[in-house]
């Protein structure tokens, strides 16, 4: 029994890992409509800075998210307006899902180039310790991590429900052209959804960083198994994105014990691909259009 | 800077100049540029210092040898340029490869040539499982690694801790790429021979980011021994996830990649004490069972203006000595000449400078290439098994 409440816990606590990475994803591909597919790398470059700023200033790696989710936001808003916003006219929506696939492998290389592929450690500062909850063990860090996703998703909610802006991005999202009739910059709505998805991610990943060693490729991993938890929770949707992370973390820690570690993919996969046959809306997801271009 | 500048010209035109009067090619087929561009320069090195001390003795067979360099950069040009190598610049035969795919791709084309081809580094069965007339191989292998990890519990681990080997409960865990899941093949085999108790065998993608089930499942076994095979990432979620599950195994034998490198044991602190690990011959070890290395350490040192990156460039340079020796005392440089005279090759244990002996058996595989058993002890990586190699005690249990 005790296992098994250590394994729920893990599976829980992955989940918020995988959480905080999902939020940013969902959130731009429910607004601006693109998969971005260099999420995972954003993840890697916050890591890194995470790792020069906290290494370099000797302060704590929470610390550095002041700088880190700015600096990913402008990385995301860069990135949507000279990469993605040129081909949103392009007769095939599909060619953006390539830029990111491209602008993915980029940043990889550039960070086998910079930096080599030897990990980096982020000093710990005790985020490492751990704390009992009865006879289950949790790093304190993991609790900042799960604590910091809740936040982040009731934080998006609010924005996005009682602000000015947060209706504008809304608006643009469910009709672009009427948005734009209405008034709404939507060039500048999406280059500002999409700067706050990397944010959420830079946020994210300087609480990561000092729990897991940084390498170049570290972001596939995460990105595929977010991906994984978004259209679990309904593409677009930021609870289901959460929600979904939840259920994907203890599908991995319970399938990994109960079935191996060799299968635990195949489960997390199988999982997936039911969900894209049987509800391919997803837990939370709503009939909503799926494209910037409108209807 | 212009004074490495200066010293760089003057070693590339004495280079040039020893080129201009060479009498036998020798190809050098490395991956020079791309992903695997560090070791494969690092492997290179290892064959360019040998080619130099075997020239400076006055050559082989009389004549001086030219290395042609190849760039295996992928499987594919690694088959163009065997090629190149063979039919434009006319080597007598390729030394390589660093990667065991490229060193699979390019060796077929030397075979289909009868060339013969001597692979110096790279660790996949396949590479000399395929029964080629021409290919030869001095390296240690993946089947090396795992029955070493095994003959370790065996000789020191069981004893150390005072029980039978049969009572211990070992975990074998490993990436799930070829490498991992070849060299744990070996440890379930040759365990099972041995009579050991494997009760499980789990692999993992490399990438992964949890093991925290996988170290779960190993406690609740009561595994007390675990073998892993792994890279840096899996290595250090694997030490640190341990730790914090409160799993804490009598011994745990690392298989190469992650732990032999410093940057692990910075990531992981002192969770790396006492930890074992199989592998090449690093730079640590009893310098009387390899007569050679400290010369290897300046010639290096003097050449390139640092210590070695890794241990490929020892292994490599002792590979090409035994051969290029071996292909010395020969008669001729056509390959039916090259193949005997290296099958004639009887270099003992404890002669060369990575300890190991040359002696090709079956399936062209040098039957005397051996690893390393090494110990995290105080920070340093150091060789405690074999005895004869060892630097320092083999430390386990209390």
């Amino acid at each position: 029994m005790d296992t098994f409440l250590q394994i729920v816990a893990n599976g829980l606590m992955l989940g918020g890992l995988f959480a905080i990475v999902a939020v940013g994803l969902t959130l731009i591909f429910g607004i601006v409509k693109v998969i971005n597919f260099a999420h995972g790398e954003f993840l890697m470059v916050g890591m890194y800075l995470t790792f020069l700023l906290s290494t370099g200033l000797d302060v704590h790696p929470y610390l550095t998210a002041a700088a880190v989710a700015p600096a990913l936001f402008v990385l995301g808003a860069l990135t949507q307006r000279l990469l993605i916003q040129p081909l949103m006219s392009a007769r095939d929506e599909h060619v953006q899902i390539f830029a990111t696939v491209g602008l993915s492998t980029a940043l990889m290389n550039l960070a086998l180039l910079v930096f080599g592929a030897d990990i980096a450690n982020t000093p710990a500062h005790g985020v490492r310790s751990q704390v009992m909850l009865g006879e289950v063990r949790i790093l304190t860090g993991q609790l900042w991590v799960f604590g910091a996703a809740i936040l982040l998703v009731i934080a998006l909610q609010l924005f996005m429900k009682k602000t000015r802006t947060g209706r504008a991005i809304r608006a643009t999202a469910q009709n672009r052209a009427a948005a734009r009739l209405m008034g709404i910059n939507d060039k500048f709505i999406y280059v500002l959804t999409f700067g706050l998805g990397a944010a959420c991610v830079g946020l994210g990943s300087s609480l990561i960083a000092p729990l897991y060693p940084t390498s170049p490729t570290i972001g596939t991993y995460f990105v595929l198994i977010a991906f994984v938890c978004v259209v679990l929770g309904g593409l677009g949707s930021i609870p289901g994105a959460f929600f979904g992370a939840l259920v994907i973390g203890l599908v991995d820690a319970l399938s990994g014990f109960y079935i191996g570690s060799d299968l635990r993919e195949a489960v997390v996969f199988t999982i997936f691909l039911l969900i894209l046959i049987l509800k391919p809306s997803g837990l939370f997801g709503t009939r909503m259009t799926q494209s910037h271009v409108s209807p | 800077m212009t004074l490495k500048t200066l010293l760089t010209a003057t070693a590339v035109s004495a280079l040039l100049a020893g080129a201009a009067q060479a009498d036998v090619k020798f190809g050098a087929l490395y991956p020079f540029s791309g992903g695997l561009a560090l070791l494969g320069e690092e492997s290179f090195r290892g064959v360019e210092l040998a080619v130099e001390e075997i020239n400076a003795a006055g050559g082989i067979q009389g004549e001086q040898i030219e290395l042609v360099r190849g760039d295996a950069v992928d499987n594919n040009q690694a088959i163009g340029e065997a090629r190149r190598l063979i039919s434009r610049e006319g080597v007598k035969a390729i030394l390589g490869t660093y990667s065991s795919s490229r060193s699979i791709a390019a060796s077929q084309v030397a075979e289909l040539s009868g060339i013969p081809y001597f692979e110096l580094g790279a660790v996949a069965d396949e590479v000399t499982g395929r029964n080629l007339q021409y290919l030869f191989r001095t390296n240690p292998t993946a089947e090396t690694m795992g029955i070493m990890s095994i003959d370790m519990i065996l000789d020191e681990i069981a004893p150390g801790l005072g029980v039978e080997a049969s009572d211990l409960v070992i975990g074998v865990i490993h990436e799930d790429s070829a490498y991992g899941t070849s060299v744990a093949g070996h440890q379930e085999e040759y365990g099972a021979e041995k009579g050991l108790n494997i009760v499980t065998v789990q692999g993992y993608p490399s990438s992964t980011v949890d093991m925290s089930s996988l170290v779960l499942d190993l406690k609740d076994r009561g595994v007390n021994i675990v073998l892993q095979t792994s890279y840096q990432n899996d290595s250090v979620l694997f030490l640190n996830q341990s730790a914090e599950a409160g799993f804490e195994p009598d011994a745990i034998i690392g298989g190469g990649g992650g732990y032999s490198l410093t940057a692990t044991e910075e990531a992981v602190g002192e969770l790396m004490e006492g930890v074992l690990d199989v592998d090449f011959t690093q730079y640590a070890v009893n310098t009387e069972f390899t007569p050679g290395l400290e010369a290897f350490l300046a010639a290096y040192q003097d050449k390139y203006g640092e210590d070695p990156r890794s241990g490929h460039s020892l292994n490599n340079y002792v590979g090409a000595m035994a051969v290029l020796e071996g292909i010395d005392a020969g008669e001729g440089f056509e390959p039916d000449q090259i193949v005997a005279a290296v099958k004639a090759i009887d270099i003992p244990s404890g002669e060369t400078a990575a300890g190991y002996g040359v002696h090709f058996g079956e399936q062209n595989q040098n039957d005397r290439a051996m690893m390393m058993g090494m110990q995290w002890q105080g920070g340093k990586l150091v060789t405690v098994y074999p005895r004869d190699a060892a630097v320092a005690e083999f430390q386990i249990g209390d």
